[in-house]
């Protein structure tokens, strides 16, 4: 039901949690975290119960990646006081700024921010907080790719592949899906025997999860959030993904990115991880955490089906070549 | 402060050119690897992931907290996704297709009323009328859009039950739409929807759910079959074996229908080894009915 304009400030905000947030673990050994709880609640049939609506609304705010200068991964005391004064400013005025140009919609649309993450960044491996470096081959690659920014770029927006899957309503991909974006950060988590379900609000989309051991599907099989394979390590569901659609573009990793994500519960909902390989786009691989807590509902996403930002933006597109009015 | 405000502006700008990157990557070979990814014509079947090698495929428990086991992965057969009532195999505009493009002759799934044939207002009947002489593109399956129920449940794709022992949830191949079914908690519909808003409750080893707050955009078949948005639809899930649900839909909306009607089908187990729902995601292939006009000429 979105409107183009709360479309391209939804696609910028969560550009912008995506790129500016932090977090904790990374391929070394880590020791037990701490929020680690002793027991977890169980289904009936014997798996570890992860059920229900989980948010990302705390770690909105969190900068993707930590910024230069700040050395922690976490502050607390005055420092956090002053770090959270200065996110709700830049949240404030940013949401002004853009509304006055673009129409961002209301403030109010973005009261789920909670805004109290103590971290500095949502990248926790590499230790620095920051994405590795593009290999120089992937370097190459973004640079040739034409209109990368969607209806955030200059266009030309010729026809419906000129703007971004977001733009399109067709997925946020992954892994995106799961960092926080302007708002409907929920996910719904439900559980049967031998398989796990994850619905992500934004935009409606559901991965059903195997959880019995079977292969992969074939490489032919390519799919825009990949194939996907879980299993328990212990309390913490590990889910597997490849065969990535090469229409898909993660921070430039598209057909070769393999995801390996980790959910366990927490004492004050689940902790998640990802860890974001692909030899041919980055020079090492990483990880990205998010704590997600209790989400209070989540509702039917009709992306699409309230598009109306693609007719509107392709008829300026062309009301534009001709100098007549907008069809 | 306005300075540093815009900064802030900038960067968020930065942060949307590297992270809004979801362009193609050209000349990128599928990728070989542990699992997947196998060049074509490569022989073996694909290693397991090391996580997951010595996990024992998982038994389907016939009951689960009590109640009949529905998870699995379903899909009707016959043509009431064409139409819901009896018809004759027709033609359609697609003659390029041959016979690819023509439509299926079925029998009507409506149990009630006898005839077989929904009991429209004289007014609902010149709309479904109407609907049908725009179609394809008056169709919302045609743009892609959210199928609600209970046209999602007969569609020529698959769907998943995915049932545990809270909410129930279904995942459809179409669209990659999915409702959760309330199994507590029943509350109203917050605002109308694509695909209404579902309360269940288990009426013996009946699955039995109220989907109402529908929006008046759905339709039920590709034959202009519609409703408003007062539509209220009764759905019953009833195993019969292992492998076959007995699906009930009783049909409600006094703005659009004389009486309640109500439909009735198998809905068949998908059985095949390591049978999975796939992407069908269909914004792409609506794209050029809906903004192939303002395309650049």
């Amino acid at each position: 039901m979105r409107t183009p304009l709360t479309g391209a400030l939804a696609a910028g905000l969560l550009v912008a949690g995506a790129v500016c947030v932090p977090s904790l673990r990374a391929q070394a050994p880590a020791p037990p975290p701490k929020s680690t709880l002793k027991t977890v609640p169980r289904t009936p049939w014997g798996d570890p119960d992860l059920q229900g609506i989980w948010s990302s609304d705390e770690e909105a705010g969190v900068p993707f990646e930590r910024p230069m200068g700040q050395t922690k991964a976490k502050v607390d005391g005055m420092e956090l006081e002053v770090l959270l004064e200065e996110r709700e400013h830049q949240r404030v005025d940013t949401t002004a700024a853009i509304f006055g140009l673009t129409g961002g919609g209301p403030p109010h649309w973005y009261e789920n921010w909670g805004r109290k993450s103590a971290r500095t960044s949502i990248v926790v491996d590499p230790a620095d907080g920051r994405v590795p470096p593009l290999t120089a081959d992937a370097q190459k690659r973004q640079a040739r790719r034409t209109n990368p920014m969607g209806s955030f770029g200059d266009g030309p927006f010729e026809r419906p592949e000129d703007f971004s899957l977001y733009d399109r309503c067709i997925t946020r991909g992954l892994p995106a899906v799961m960092f926080p974006a302007i708002y409907n950060n929920n996910t719904r988590i439900v559980q049967a025997p031998g398989y796990v379900a994850l619905t992500h609000e934004m935009i409606h989309e559901t991965r059903v999860i195997p959880l019995d051991g079977r292969p992969f599907s074939s490489g032919h099989l390519r799919e825009y959030l990949g194939d996907a394979r879980g299993s328990w390590d212990g309390d913490t569901l590990v889910i597997e993904t490849r065969n990535f659609s090469d229409r898909t573009n993660y921070r430039g990793a598209g057909a070769h990115l393999q995801l390996m994500e980790r959910f366990r519960r927490s004492h004050r909902g689940l902790r998640y991880e990802v860890t974001i390989s692909d030899p041919h786009t980055f020079t090492r691989p990483w990880t990205a955490a998010l704590n997600l807590t209790p989400g209070r509902g989540l509702f039917e996403y009709a992306c699409h089906e309230g598009n109306y930002a693609m007719r509107n933006m392709l008829s300026a597109a062309r009301a534009a070549e001709t100098g007549k009015g907008a069809r | 402060m306005r300075i540093r405000f815009t900064g802030a502006i900038v960067a968020l700008a930065g942060a949307a050119v590297v992270t809004l990157a979801v362009m193609p990557i050209a000349g990128q070979a599928p990728q070989g690897g542990r699992a997947g990814g196998r060049g074509a014509g490569a022989p073996a079947a694909p290693a397991a992931p090391a996580a997951q090698a010595a996990r024992p495929a998982v038994a389907r428990p016939a009951r689960i907290a009590g109640h009949p086991n529905m998870n699995g992965i379903w899909q009707a057969m016959g043509s009431a996704y064409w139409n819901l009532e009896d018809h004759s195999a027709s033609a359609t505009q697609f003659w390029q297709l041959g016979a690819i493009g023509a439509i299926p002759a079925g029998q009507s799934v409506i149990v009630d009323p006898a005839n077989g044939v929904i009991p429209y207002t004289p007014a609902a009947l010149k709309q479904r009328d109407a609907n049908r002489a725009g179609w394809p593109k008056s169709d919302p399956e045609a743009k892609c859009y959210m199928a609600g129920i209970p046209r999602s449940n007969y569609m020529p794709y698959p769907f998943q039950i995915v049932q545990g022992q809270k909410d129930i949830l279904f995942v459809y191949e179409y669209a990659s739409s999915n409702r959760i079914v309330h199994m507590s908690n029943h509350t109203e519909a917050p605002v109308d929807s694509w695909m209404g808003w579902s309360n269940g409750k288990w009426d013996g080893d009946t699955l039995a759910i109220t989907v109402n707050g529908f929006n008046d955009s759905t339709w039920f078949d590709r034959s202009g079959n519609h409703h408003s948005e007062s539509l209220t639809v009764e759905e019953r899930y009833t195993m019969q074996g292992d492998n076959v649900l007995i699906y009930e839909a009783t049909m409600t909306d006094p703005k659009t229908f004389t009486r309640p009607w109500k439909i009735r089908m198998p809905l068949y187990r998908r059985l095949e080894p390591n049978v999975q729902l796939l992407e069908f995601k269909c914004v792409e292939f609506s794209e050029e009915l809906l903004y192939g006009d303002l395309k650049k000429k």
